[in-house]
């Protein structure tokens, strides 16, 4: 799994590329963690490139979640594939993390 | 300060303090819930992952919890990979030495102390109160916390909130009220974890199991 980030202002973009589940979850955990310093509040995570969540990798972005919220600010994801939307749709994940179509929409429910 | 486990913590949940014993209601799926814990904080430390398919092993090393590692030998040595419900029903048919593992080491942990109590004078059997209650009422407070609070829950509650659904204690905590006001945030937990959903799964089969026995005596 590969992550890369863009900073544009108190917003960053992940762009996450391969698998999320316990062995690179970890690596999502410290992409977050570097991506909310200096004042950043706001996490886009691009999907397009994902092709499986498990469990974990789940739970990772949840955890992002709740970082983002405590700093005041909020996670939004976009472009997922079929089988991580299936993930997202059985656990309800939309319900807590905002799940968009494109980035100017993640960007719209960040309020960015 | 010891650290319960998720199956700890469950257990503790479940006794019926004036008793010392698993609150009737839940002893149907008690094993459920327990196997359910120890799969979930295997989950929690990494040791095993889950997705819609399957439960798999990520890392086999010890935990140093004699229980876990039970469980996370047995689960390597599986050649072939099962979901996590079919685990849990296999793991749950233990559901006696499991419930007495864990009352063991919560009373080697000073959290429980075991008393021989007598019922109608002969017989004799051994109760399980608490000794402080501090547990019981910490994790109920951090259930009442995912419930009336808005925030992201982290992965530890939200299990816990999965396990006290699905064992009925949830409903025992909360007033009618309580229930119809939580009710969608319940589901909306529960639902985000996957073991959480097959224990709920299991553990309403094995009430169904139990409702289709008794019926030919009601």
């Amino acid at each position: 799994m590969e992550i890369t980030s863009r900073i544009d202002g108190d917003l960053v973009h992940l762009n996450v590329a391969g698998s999320i589940d316990a062995s690179t979850s970890p690596d999502v955990e410290q992409a977050v963690h570097a991506a909310l310093g200096g004042g950043r509040r706001r996490l886009i995570f691009d999907m397009r490139q994902v092709d499986y969540i498990s469990s974990a990798g789940l739970r990772a972005l949840l955890v992002a979640a709740k970082k983002a919220k405590a700093a005041g600010g909020g996670v939004a994801v976009f472009g997922a594939q079929a089988d991580v939307q299936e993930v997202f749709s059985i656990s309800g994940f939309g319900k807590i993390v905002p799940i968009a179509a494109s980035d100017a929409e993640a960007r719209e429910k960040l309020g960015a | 300060m010891t650290t319960l486990t998720l199956a700890d913590e469950i257990v503790v949940l479940m006794l019926d303090d004036a008793i010392g014993e698993i609150t009737p209601g839940c002893m149907n799926v008690a094993g459920v819930a327990i196997a359910g814990g120890i799969l979930m904080e295997l989950a929690l430390r990494e040791n095993i992952d889950t997705d819609l398919k399957s439960l798999f092993v990520v890392n086999p090393k010890s935990t140093g919890d004699a229980l876990l590692d039970d469980f996370l030998e047995e689960i390597t040595s599986e050649t072939e990979r099962h979901p996590s419900a079919w685990w849990i029903d296999r793991l749950s048919t233990r559901h006696t030495d499991l419930v007495e593992r864990i009352l063991a080491r919560l009373v080697s942990a000073g959290i429980l102390r075991e008393e021989e109590r007598r019922f109608l004078w002969v017989f004799s059997r051994r109760a399980y109160p608490q000794v402080s209650g501090r547990e019981e009422r910490e994790a109920k407070a951090r259930l009442m916390s995912v419930l009336f609070n808005d925030e992201v829950p982290n992965p530890r509650d939200t299990l816990l909130l999965g396990l006290a659904n699905s064992t009925g204690v949830l409903s025992a905590i909360l007033s009618n009220e309580e229930q119809d006001r939580c009710a969608a945030r319940i589901e909306e937990v529960v639902a985000l974890e996957e073991i959480g959903r097959s224990v709920g799964l299991v553990a309403n089969q094995v009430r169904d199991a139990m409702t289709m026995m008794l019926a030919p005596y009601h």
